[in-house]
C-alpha cells in the first residue's frame, strides 16, 4: 500500500509540467540548480579551513556554531516562502481504503524527499568531515552533522505546521522577536548560548540526543496536527478566507488608471504567488547595502548595476509576468471594452509607480555620498522611461499561464519561464551599465548620469509612440497568446 | 445584427467549424445545441474574436470581429469560468465591469437591486472571493455581469448548467425579459433542449462543425430536437 502511494508521488513528479518543459530550459533549470547547489557545497567546503587561517587563536567550529542560528532563521524564512508541500492531492485518497496514520506518514515521509532538505548534505557534511580529517574524533564530527540535519529536517516539520496554521506562524515570529529583544537588551547570549550547545555536542556527542527528541518531538506535533485536521474541512483543503474590503480609494487620484492600479493592488494583496513575489521585489531595495559600504573597492559597472537593481526590482520580479498574472481571465479582458492601448497604459503605470516609491524608498541611500543617490535617481528615469518597456515586451513573449493562488516551487518557474523572457533581462541590465559607463569613461560621471537619465526622459516624451508600438505587438500576438494561457 | 461568411476553423486536420452563411437578426434570441465537439463554443469564441478564423469573417453590427475592437462597446459574454476574476468578490467583480463599461458604482448598486431575487442572498455581502463561491454562485455572477450597460449583443455559453433548478426557471425569465427589448440579440447555447427552445426563437443545430437544422422555433422544435438526438 505505502509503495502505491509512493508511486503516486513519483509519477506525479515525473509527469509535472515542468518535466515536459522544453530542453532547453530544462538545461538552463538544470545549471541553475547546479549553480545554486554548487554554491552552497563550496561554501560548506570552504568556510572551515577559511575560518582556522584566519581565526588560528579560535576553534572554526565554534565560530560556525555560533551563527548557526542565525542559518536556521534563514533556512525557516526560505521554506516558509517557497517550499511547497505535498499535501494538495489528499482529496482524492480520503476515501479509498488507506488508513489515515498511513497517509499522513506518507505525506511527512515525502515532505522529506524535497530539494531544501539536501542542504545538511552540501553545507554541513563538508564541515563534518572537515572537523573529522582536523584531529576530531568520528563520533564527535557524525554526532554535530547528525544533530545539525535532524534540527533542518524539523523545520522541514515546522514549515508544515507553520504553513496550515497562523497562530503557530504567529508564536513562531513572536519568539524570534522575543529573542531578538533579549539579545540586545537584556544580558542573555541566546546565539551564543545555541552556540555553545553545539560545542558541547562536539565534546560529548551523546548530546546529540537532544535533537534527535526534538525531531521526533516535530514530527510528533505535525503527526498530530494533521491527523486531527484531516477532512475536507480542516486545513488540508485550501482555506476560504473572508475577503477584505479594502476599497483603495486612495489610489482615485491616478484618474482613470486607479481602476486598474486597484485590481492589480488587490491581485497582489490577495494571491500567494503575486504577493510573495513583491515581497521579494523589497529586497532588491537592499541590494545597494552589498555594495556602496564598499564603493571604492567596487569594479565601477557595479555601481550602474547595483543602482538599477534598487529601483527596478518590481519590474524585474513581478514586471516580467505581467500579462501572465492576468492568464486566468485573460479571454474575459479581451471581451470587455477595453482596448489594448488602455491595458498596457495601466500596466506601464503600475510599473512606473513601483520605481517612483522605490526611488522615495532608496532616499537614505544619499547616506553613501550624494553621488551614489545621483545614479540610484538616474537609473530610476532609465527604469521609468525604457526599463518599462523592455519589461512589457519580455512579457509579451512569455506564452505560459500563472496560477495565482499558489506558491511557486523552486526550480519551477519554468512555468512562466522561456529563454527567449531571459535574454530579455539582459538589455534591462546591461544597457543601463553601458549607458552610463561609456559617458563616465570619456568626459565625467556627471556626464555619465546625464546621459543614462535622458535615455529614459526620451521614453517618457515619446511615451505614446512606443505605447502605440506595443499595442500593435501586442495585437498580433493577441490569439497566441489566448490559446497559450487558456492552455492549462 | 451579426452576418458571417464562408466561416471555418480548421485545426491540424480537423474541420472543427464549418457555417457557410448565417444571418442573426437584431433582437433575436438564437439557440445553438449539439453534442460535444459539434463547435458550440468554437462559434462563440470565434464571434468574441478569441480565436481566429481560418476563412471567412464576421460582422457585428458593420463592423469586422477580427479586424477592429469596436464592437467590444456593444457586446458582453460568458463563456466560462475565466471571465471571472478570482480574487475579487462579487461586488467589486460588478464595479469593475461597470466602469469598463462607463457605469459608476451608484449605477451599479440600483443595477443589482433587480436581481436580488435571482441571487437568492448567496451573491451579495458575502465576504468571499469569487473563487471560493460554488461553481453555480460563480454563474450567477458571471451572467448577471453580461447585462451590465445594456450591450447590444448577449453571448452565454451553457448557461443553465451548474445552476439549482429555481435558478434555472428564474434565469428563463430574465433572457425572456431581455429579449422583450428588441434592441437586444442574445446568442445562447445549451444541452438542455427544454429550456433552449422555450427561450430562443431560433434554433441551430450543428453536428461535427456543420450546420444540421436552423428552424424558428415552433410548438413541433422540442419533439423534433429530441428525435434528431434519440436516433
Amino acid at each position: 500500500m505505502s509503495s502505491s502511494l509512493f508511486q503516486l508521488g513519483f509519477k506525479k513528479f515525473l509527469r509535472a509540467p515542468q518535466m515536459e518543459a522544453k530542453l532547453s530550459i530544462k538545461i538552463l533549470m538544470g545549471l541553475l540548480f547546479l549553480y545554486f547547489g554548487g554554491s552552497i557545497l563550496f561554501g560548506g567546503i570552504v568556510i572551515y579551513p577559511a575560518l582556522s587561517k584566519k581565526f588560528p587563536q579560535q576553534d572554526a567550529i565554534s565560530i560556525i556554531n555560533s551563527i548557526l542560528v542565525l542559518i536556521f532563521i534563514f533556512e525557516l524564512i526560505i521554506r516558509y516562502f517557497l517550499q511547497q508541500l505535498p499535501v494538495t492531492e489528499i482529496k482524492s485518497l480520503l476515501l479509498l481504503p488507506i488508513t489515515k496514520k498511513r497517509i499522513i506518514r506518507n505525506v511527512l515521509l515525502r515532505s522529506l524527499i524535497s530539494i531544501y532538505n539536501a542542504i545538511p548534505y552540501l553545507f554541513y557534511l563538508p564541515i563534518s568531515i572537515a572537523l573529522f580529517k582536523d584531529d576530531y574524533l568520528l563520533s564527535q564530527a557524525f554526532a554535530w552533522w547528525a544533530s545539525l540535519m535532524l534540527l533542518s529536517l524539523s523545520i522541514n516539520f515546522i514549515t508544515i505546521l507553520a504553513n496550515k496554521n497562523n497562530k503557530i506562524l504567529g508564536s513562531f515570529v513572536l519568539g524570534f522577536i522575543s529573542l531578538y529583544v533579549a539579545e540586545n537588551n537584556f544580558e542573555i547570549e541566546i546565539i551564543k548560548l545555541v552556540g555553545r550547545f553545539f560545542d558541547s555536542i562536539i565534546e560529548q556527542p551523546t548530546m546529540a540526543l537532544i535533537p534527535l527528541s526534538i525531531f521526533f518531538g516535530f514530527y510528533g506535533i505535525t503527526f498530530n496536527f494533521l491527523k486531527n485536521n484531516l477532512n475536507l474541512e480542516g486545513s488540508l483543503v485550501a482555506k476560504k478566507e473572508v475577503a477584505n474590503a479594502e476599497r483603495y480609494d486612495f489610489l482615485d487620484i491616478f484618474g482613470s488608471h486607479a481602476l486598474f492600479l486597484k485590481n492589480d493592488l488587490r491581485l497582489i494583496v490577495r494571491n500567494i504567488r503575486p504577493r510573495n513575489v513583491v515581497l521579494a521585489s523589497f529586497l532588491f531595495l537592499f541590494y545597494g547595502l552589498a555594495f556602496f559600504p564598499t564603493i571604492e573597492h567596487q569594479p565601477e559597472f557595479f555601481i550602474p548595476f547595483a543602482s538599477i537593481f534598487i529601483t527596478g526590482g518590481f519590474l524585474l520580479t513581478y514586471g516580467n509576468y505581467v500579462p501572465a498574472w492576468d492568464s486566468e481571465y485573460y479571454p474575459f479582458l479581451m471581451c470587455q471594452n477595453l482596448s489594448y492601448k488602455r491595458y498596457l497604459d495601466s500596466k506601464w503605470s503600475l510599473m512606473t509607480f513601483a520605481v517612483v516609491v522605490s526611488t522615495l524608498l532608496s532616499i537614505p541611500y544619499v547616506y553613501f555620498g550624494i553621488d551614489v543617490y545621483l545614479m540610484i535617481l538616474s537609473g530610476a528615469f532609465f527604469n521609468v522611461g525604457l526599463g518599462t518597456w523592455i519589461t512589457l515586451y519580455g512579457g509579451l513573449l512569455n506564452k505560459q499561464s500563472l496560477q495565482l493562488n499558489v506558491k511557486a516551487k523552486a526550480f519551477e518557474n519554468t512555468q512562466a519561464f522561456s529563454g527567449k523572457q531571459f535574454l530579455m533581462i539582459l538589455p534591462k541590465m546591461i544597457l543601463p551599465v553601458l549607458l552610463y559607463l561609456i559617458p563616465a569613461k570619456i568626459f565625467n560621471s556627471t556626464v555619465g548620469f546625464i546621459t543614462l537619465a535622458s535615455i529614459g526622459v526620451l521614453g517618457i516624451v515619446f511615451k505614446n509612440q512606443i505605447l502605440n508600438q506595443m499595442v500593435r505587438l501586442y495585437v498580433k500576438e493577441k490569439h497566441q497568446t489566448l490559446k497559450a494561457f487558456t492552455q492549462k | 445584427m451579426i452576418i458571417t461568411n464562408s466561416l471555418t476553423k480548421i485545426y491540424g486536420d480537423k474541420t472543427a467549424l464549418s457555417i457557410d452563411r448565417l444571418e442573426i437578426p437584431k433582437g433575436q434570441c438564437f439557440g445553438l445545441v449539439g453534442n460535444n465537439g459539434a463547435g458550440k463554443t468554437t462559434f462563440f469564441s470565434l464571434l468574441l474574436d478569441l480565436i481566429k478564423a481560418s476563412t471567412g469573417e464576421i460582422i457585428s453590427n458593420e463592423i469586422a470581429v477580427a479586424k477592429s475592437e469596436d464592437w467590444k462597446n456593444f457586446t458582453s459574454a460568458f463563456i466560462d469560468d475565466s471571465f471571472l476574476i478570482g480574487y475579487l468578490t462579487p461586488e467589486e467583480y460588478f464595479y469593475f465591469v461597470g466602469s469598463l463599461r462607463g457605469i459608476d458604482k451608484k449605477e451599479i448598486d440600483t443595477f443589482l437591486e433587480d436581481y436580488l431575487d435571482f441571487f437568492n442572498d448567496e451573491i451579495l455581502n458575502q465576504k468571499k472571493y469569487l473563487r471560493d463561491f460554488s461553481k453555480g454562485n460563480q454563474k450567477k455572477v458571471g451572467l448577471i455581469a453580461t447585462f451590465i450597460g445594456r450591450p447590444k449583443v448577449i453571448i452565454l455559453d451553457e448557461p443553465f448548467a451548474n445552476l439549482d433548478p429555481t435558478t434555472q426557471i428564474k434565469l428563463k425569465q430574465l433572457i425572456r425579459k431581455e429579449t422583450e427589448d428588441q434592441d437586444v440579440t442574445l446568442l445562447i447555447s445549451s444541452h438542455d433542449l427544454n429550456h433552449v427552445t422555450e427561450v430562443c426563437n431560433r434554433i441551430v443545430l450543428l453536428e461535427k462543425g456543420s450546420v444540421i437544422m436552423d428552424k424558428e422555433t415552433t410548438s413541433k422544435t422540442l419533439q423534433e430536437l429530441e428525435d434528431y438526438f434519440s436516433a
